[in-house]
This record gives structure tokens, C-alpha cells and sequence, in this order.
């Protein structure tokens, strides 16, 4: 008995000693890739049909063994800083969280690669162009020439704000589309009164986003924005604080009064993540904003899901979240690059240089096209004169050898590629069969009076100090100015502004204004109008 | 039989306390413990001087920890007491798995009933309440600071009582019989019999956890206030582990997490010594 647990024990421990050894024996590498997991029911990416067609097409000839790494990709930085500290992370990882890859930079944990992409990567590079390139380009050794240590996705359509509200309550209520904030209002109080939802009606969809909860928050209260009174300085410095914008509080103070009305979500505070979509499918909700093709999507459909219950319903696209000050209806875009693509600086010359041409290989559009559209007849069923895949198939819909994982596969392009922006714009409606107008309608409303969103070339030292700290605070600001008594609500407003401030958010502020008047920044001050 | 606990405290205890110097260091993870830089009590003055959620973590943590321990450290020994009366075996046994089943819940699950059951409007308590006119605004249980306290160490007695009364009840099966029937030929009624044999022969075990517990006072565990916790009480549920997460872990930062960690532990072996020395100084045996 004793020798059994002493050996098991020393299995353990040789086992917890050893590293991924990146060249096996008989001559074929391993190349380990992160790829994020999104729990799709019935699809398992260690072994799905995109890792056999990229070991077919491009392991299998360079005598590579490719391993897709699934990683949550609700908690991918997380997971990934763990398995950076313990250098077990794949051989190419990828992010969102900008902040994190700042500091494996600082900390110099990466790979530098520009002489790997010059020798290795024509396709890739052509694919991304040199301006996105910059995005991934960091001054490190401080000899005034930036070094290439990320590989920016390239992001596709950039649009990124979707407003909906329920078609059928509208006819209901015998009104038309709201054009500004004063008629959405009152559609607002309308559809409350008359309880179009039933005794759950609830007009408003407004939940926490934890993570970040502000984010979306903003496009209620940015129309309040009084722009003549920002600087462009000011625009930077307050990036990440548009709560403390001039006139923003008047926003917060809108919200209120709805919360007030019972036109949002009393317990929104509290509720979970989930809770939301249900309700949303279960028809209570009269306008919800998310991403413009957000109620037609094939993993997520509101729409069907939602008429399913409440038949004859039906989201429209509205663009009503008008400034009050000059009428403009302002979305922000995303900057041109996505998601950041990073080689580990403890792999081997030789694992990166696979890295790379794995790159590469996926940057040729034949390749490409198959990881993100997927197998003819099963995927989608057929293509149209352009070229673009049509009668796409929900993946709950796809046998289970088919499901895949367009965007999270085929990393270095954030969203569908058809080959020239043309096809991609007239690719962004053809998905989603029936509802090809709608879609349409939204993307014509996200890409009007665009303004890009706001980043820093170099790393911001307090949003990583303070950026969680800040973000807990704008959570419970949030709360508290929306949920307070209206009589109270100027005092608690500059309280919990102060909150803010005192968590850290002055440090980010300073240093967002030290890095604009250096000139550091990308991204677009919509500025105040122009007299016509 | 020693060599696998033995060996599970020096790979998972003592192995990884040598990882306490990063508290010390600018940590590198690419570097790791050996190529990062010195930068001597940097880290513990940034915690305390620069992040000013931490007194009040702290503050929660000791308030929730100090409730916690008052409110559900006599509910065990009481719940011991009864257990050990009932007579038949079956019923006995019933009662004690009903009683310690919610031990094994995550606090996941019991995240999700707490708030179907204490959620302002639709939980059902208060749907309950203000259907029957007890009550004619909603009881803010989860909403509300002082409210959300309570509620939470209602619930953690809930969760860990029927798990305490294990160890009290092995307690009392220690007890000498012939004590009882002492007890009974001298004419003591049930209660005395509690009071005068029961709780004394059980004293030693009751001063052994209460030191213990008082050791954890300034450990918290994550999920429970995580789960629970929301942006409306953040003042009143943010504690030392939620703290070290967002400050720490969130963003990399290994080095403060650390620091916050061996000020915890710091603290808690002050305490624990303090609740030894005086358990001694009462004529009591103590831990060491």
C-alpha cells in the first residue's frame, strides 16, 4: 500500500515537472493554438472540422501536429496571465485585453517579430496592411524605432452600436419609429401603460455588465453630451469617464426619472447575465442595444426565438439616441484592429517560425473562406454570383461533425472576409435569410456620424493600477444614480463621481492627457458640429 | 499511512510559501521568482496608501467574519444538543443529513436560491409577505447594506451548521455515561443535565474551534461575498479576497495579491496567539 502512494505521488510530480515539449522524436512539431471556447452545445473544438482541415491542409504537408487550446473566452485574460506565469500557454495566444498585453511587453515576455514576418509572412501581410501592423508596433528599448511584438486581427466591419425596439408594440400602439429621445419616451411610457408585455412588460432592457459597466451605458447618456463644451483634449483624457463629461449627468438623471416610471428593470442590479436574454425571447422587453445584427444572429437568434413565444413579434432597428444639444445621432466604431495575436517569448525559433506560417497559410483566402464559412451544403448551402455564401444554417441546426466556430477559429480576421470591402459590406445582410433589409437598416444607422473609438500607442501604467478599481466604482455609480431617490440625486451623483476619481480614476485621466498632448493616441473626437 | 498527508502539505503548503517573496518584488511572471526585481515594502504602501478600497475590504472582512462567528458558532453546539436527545436512530440520522446536505452545495446554487428566494418584487419571500399585508414595500434583504449583511450570515449559518454539529456530536458520544446516570439518580432534569455534564465535557472542543475560528478571522473565502455580492452593496460586501481579485489577479498583479495575502496571514497569526494565550490564561488547554 505504502509503495503504491509513494509511486503515485512520484508520478504526480514527475508529471507536474514536465514542460510541453514542442518537438516530438520522429520529426514532427507540435504547434499548440489558443482558440476561444464559447460553449456551443454538441461541438468540441480539440476535434471539430476546422482542426482537420488545418491539419490536413497545412499540418499534415509541413509535418506539423496543430493542437487547438480552448480557452473560456469570458475569462481568456485571466486564463491566460495563469498560464503565461506558468508558461504553459500555447505557442500563439490570443487576446482582448490590451492592458494585459501591454504589460507582457513591459515585463519583455514576448516574442519580437519583425524579421519573422518579413521572411515568413507575404499573405499575412498583405491581408493586414502595413497601417494595422502599427497597431502591434511598441517602442520598448526606447531607441525611437518600434518593434513588431503583436499581430493585430483585422477587424472587418467596425461597426459596433445596434438599437432595437419591438415592431409589432409600435403597431400596437399606433405609433412610429421614435426619431429622438422625447419620442422615445414616450414610446417608452406607452408601451408601459398599456402593458404590451404582459405584467413583466418591460420597456427599457438595462442590465449590469459587470466587466465594464459603463460600456454600453454611455449610449444613453452621451446623447446629453453637450459637445461644444469638450475639448478634443478633454474627449482622450476621458475616454474610459464619459460619465464626467459636461452634460452627461443629464443623462444619468434621464435614467433615473425611468427607473423611477418603472420603465427599467427594477432589479437590474442584482440580475444575471442570463436573465436578460430570457426575458428579451420571452417578449418583455420594448428596446434592447447591443450589436447591430444582434436580434438575427445564427448562435444567438432573439428574433426566432423570441417570435417562437410571442408570435407576430418582431425588433426593428431605430435610431433614436438623437444628441439633444445638435441632433446628431453619434455611434462609436471599433478601431481598425481586433483582437491581439502574441508568440510567448519562451518558444523555440523554430515553433515561432511554424507560428508564423500557420499565420500566413490562414491569411490565403481559399483557407480563409473554408475555416469561416465552413463545408458547402452542410454549413451553407450554396453561393451567390459574388462569391458569398448564402442560406447560412444556425449551428444548433448544423450536425454536430459540422459545427463550427467561424471568427474564433480564423482569428486574424475579426468578422467575415470576402475579398474587398465592397463584398463584405453586401456580405454583412446575405447570413441572415429573411431579415436582409432589417439588417441592412441597422449597419445604415451604426455607420452614421461615426466617431472611432478611442486607444493609446503606448501602455496607460494606472488603468492597470487602477482600471479594475475604477470600473467596480462606475458599477456601483451606476447604481446608485439610476436606483436614488430623485430628490437626492444631485448629492449622490457627486459622490459617486468622487468615488470614481478617489479609485483611481484621476490617475488614468492624467496619464490619458500626458499621452494625448504626446501625441500617443488614435481614434476620433466627434467634436461639436460645424455651423451650417 | 503519514507519507501522503505528509507529502500533500510539502508540495501544496510548503512548497508554494516560498512564492511569499514575490510580495517583495517587482514580479516579472516571464522572469519568475529568481530574475525579479527588489523593491523592498513597495508593494504593501501601494496597497495600503494608494487603493483606497482596502480599509473598507478589510473592515467587511472582520465585520462579516465577526458576525459570522456570533451569530453561527452556538448554533452547532445547540443543534449538537438536540441531535443527541432524539431517541430514535432514524429520525436522528434524517435530521442530520438534512441538516449538513446544504454543506455540499456550491455556493454557485445556493447564489441562484438566494436570490430566487430574497430578490426585491420577485423573490418569493417577498412576494409573499406583500401578498399576505405583513408587509407593504419589499424587504431590501439584498439590496440594502446592513440588510445584505444580515442576510449573509444568515445564509453561511444555514450553509455550515449541520457540517459543525459533526465534530460536537462526536464530542458528546465522548462523554462518560455513568456521568448521566449520575446525574439522573441526584434528581437532574434534562436541562440540568445539559448544563452540568453535557456543555462541561464538551468545553475543551468548544475552546479548541473557537480559537480556530478566531485564527480565520481575517480569511474570507472567495465565492461566498462574490456570488452574493452585488454593485448595489458594494461598500458592504467587498472583502479582502473579492479585493485581492480585482486588484490583483485581474490584472496581473501577483505581486499585491501576495502582499495583501502575508498581511492576512500576519494578522491571523497574531490573533490566533491572542486567542490561544487567553484560552490558557482560563485554564484551558489550547492548541500548543
Amino acid at each position: 500500500m505504502k509503495k503504491l502512494f509513494s509511486m503515485l505521488l512520484v508520478l504526480a510530480m514527475l508529471l507536474s515537472c514536465f514542460a510541453m515539449p514542442a518537438v516530438a522524436e520522429d520529426g514532427w512539431a507540435t504547434l499548440r493554438v489558443e482558440v476561444f471556447d464559447r460553449n456551443v452545445a454538441g461541438f468540441n473544438l480539440e476535434d471539430c472540422m476546422q482542426l482537420h482541415y488545418v491539419q490536413e491542409k497545412f499540418g499534415d504537408p509541413n509535418h506539423i501536429k496543430v493542437e487547438f487550446v480552448p480557452v473560456s473566452r469570458w475569462d481568456e485574460g485571466e486564463i491566460l496571465t495563469t498560464q503565461m506565469s506558468g508558461t504553459t500557454a500555447p505557442d500563439i495566444c490570443i487576446t482582448y485585453n490590451g492592458n494585459l498585453v501591454n504589460q507582457y511587453i513591459d515585463m519583455g515576455g514576448l516574442k519580437q517579430l519583425d524579421d519573422l514576418l518579413n521572411e515568413y509572412a507575404p499573405n499575412l501581410k498583405a491581408f493586414l496592411g502595413d497601417e494595422l501592423l502599427t497597431y502591434g508596433q511598441f517602442d520598448t528599448d526606447e531607441d525611437g524605432v518600434k518593434e513588431q511584438y503583436v499581430i493585430p486581427a483585422r477587424r472587418i466591419a467596425v461597426a459596433n452600436v445596434g438599437n432595437f425596439i419591438r415592431g409589432d408594440w409600435l403597431a400596437a400602439l399606433n405609433m412610429e419609429k421614435p426619431t429622438n429621445i422625447e419620442e422615445f419616451e414616450a414610446y417608452l411610457v406607452a408601451a408601459k401603460n398599456a402593458n404590451l408585455g404582459g405584467q413583466m412588460t418591460i420597456p427599457l432592457d438595462f442590465g449590469l455588465f459587470k466587466s465594464d459597466p459603463l460600456i454600453n451605458v454611455k449610449r444613453f447618456t452621451d446623447p446629453f453630451i453637450d459637445y461644444s463644451k469638450v475639448t478634443e483634449e478633454d474627449w482622450f483624457a476621458y475616454s474610459l469617464n464619459h460619465e464626467m463629461l459636461p452634460g452627461s449627468k443629464d443623462g444619468y438623471k434621464w435614467l433615473n426619472k425611468l427607473y423611477h416610471e418603472g420603465l427599467i428593470n427594477e432589479s437590474f442590479a442584482i440580475q444575471d447575465d442570463d436573465t436578460g436574454d430570457r426575458y428579451r425571447v420571452q417578449g418583455y422587453f420594448g428596446f434592447f442595444s447591443q450589436q447591430p445584427d444582434q436580434p438575427w444572429r445564427t448562435d444567438k437568434n432573439f428574433e426566432t426565438e423570441m417570435e417562437k413565444n410571442v408570435p407576430g413579434s418582431y425588433w426593428t432597428p431605430v435610431n433614436c439616441l438623437k444628441n439633444v444639444y445638435d441632433n446628431r445621432t453619434l455611434h462609436d466604431v471599433y478601431a481598425p484592429n481586433g483582437l491581439s495575436i502574441i508568440i510567448p517569448g519562451w518558444v523555440s525559433d523554430e515553433t515561432a517560425i511554424n507560428a508564423i506560417k500557420y499565420l500566413d497559410w490562414m491569411s490565403e483566402y481559399e483557407n480563409m473562406f473554408f475555416l469561416q464559412n465552413g463545408t458547402e451544403g452542410k454549413n451553407y448551402l450554396a453561393v451567390n454570383e459574388d462569391g458569398i455564401p448564402i442560406q447560412v444554417q444556425a449551428t444548433d441546426t448544423v450536425e454536430d461533425a459540422y459545427k463550427m466556430h467561424a471568427g474564433d477559429v480564423c482569428f486574424i480576421s475579426n468578422g467575415l472576409f470576402y475579398g474587398s470591402d465592397e463584398k463584405n459590406a453586401a456580405a454583412t445582410a446575405i447570413p441572415f435569410t429573411g431579415y436582409e433589409d432589417l439588417v441592412k437598416e441597422s449597419y445604415g444607422y451604426a455607420y452614421t456620424d461615426t466617431w472611432t473609438s478611442v486607444s493609446f500607442s503606448v501602455a496607460i501604467q494606472a488603468e492597470t493600477d487602477f482600471g479594475e478599481m475604477v470600473k467596480s466604482k462606475q458599477g456601483e455609480f451606476l447604481v446608485k444614480v439610476v436606483t436614488c431617490a430623485p430628490e437626492e440625486f444631485d448629492a449622490v451623483y457627486d459622490e459617486a463621481i468622487q468615488a470614481i476619481l478617489n479609485a483611481g480614476a484621476q490617475d488614468i485621466i492624467d496619464e490619458h492627457r500626458a499621452a494625448y498632448q504626446a501625441g500617443n493616441f488614435r481614434g476620433t473626437f466627434p467634436g461639436a458640429p460645424t455651423a451650417e | 499511512m503519514l507519507v501522503l498527508p505528509v507529502a500533500f502539505y510539502l508540495i501544496f503548503c510548503y512548497k508554494p510559501m516560498a512564492g511569499v517573496v514575490i510580495a517583495f518584488q517587482k514580479y516579472n511572471l516571464f522572469k519568475g521568482i529568481f530574475g525579479s526585481k527588489w523593491v523592498g515594502l513597495d508593494n504593501f504602501k501601494f496597497v495600503i496608501e494608494k487603493m483606497r478600497d482596502f480599509p473598507i475590504a478589510l473592515y467587511n472582512t472582520l465585520l462579516l467574519n465577526m458576525m459570522g462567528l456570533i451569530a453561527g458558532f452556538p448554533v452547532p453546539i445547540i443543534l449538537a444538543i438536540m441531535l443527541n436527545e432524539i431517541r430514535s436512530t432514524k429520525a436522528k440520522r434524517l435530521s442530520q443529513t438534512l441538516l449538513y446536505l446544504p454543506h455540499f452545495l456550491s455556493w454557485v446554487i445556493i447564489g441562484g436560491m438566494v436570490l430566487q428566494i430574497f430578490a426585491p418584487t420577485t423573490g418569493v419571500i417577498n412576494q409573499l409577505l406583500l401578498s399576505w399585508g405583513v408587509i407593504d414595500k419589499n424587504i431590501p434583504f439584498l439590496t440594502d447594506g446592513i440588510h445584505w449583511q444580515i442576510t449573509y450570515t444568515l445564509v453561511g449559518v444555514w450553509q455550515s451548521m449541520g457540517w459543525g454539529t459533526i465534530l460536537y456530536l462526536s464530542a458528546i458520544t465522548g462523554i462518560n455515561m455513568e456521568l448521566f446516570e449520575a446525574a439522573k439518580i441526584d434528581g437532574a432534569n434534562k436541562l440540568q443535565q445539559v448544563w452540568h455534564v453535557t456543555l462541561p465535557g464538551i468545553r475543551g472542543t468548544i475552546v479548541v474551534l473557537l480559537i480556530l475560528n478566531v485564527g480565520q478571522m481575517m480569511n474570507i473565502g472567495f465565492d461566498r461575498p462574490y456570488i452574493m455580492g452585488n454593485p448595489l452593496v458594494q461598500d458592504y460586501c467587498d472583502v479582502l479576497s473579492t479585493f485581492v481579485y480585482r486588484a490583483g489577479i485581474t490584472n496581473a498583479k501577483f505581486e499585491r495579491a501576495t502582499a495583501i495575502g502575508l498581511f492576512q496571514s500576519v494578522v491571523g497569526l497574531i490573533m490566533i496567539s491572542l486567542a490561544n494565550l487567553a484560552a490558557k490564561r482560563m485554564g484551558e488547554q489550547g492548541i500548543w
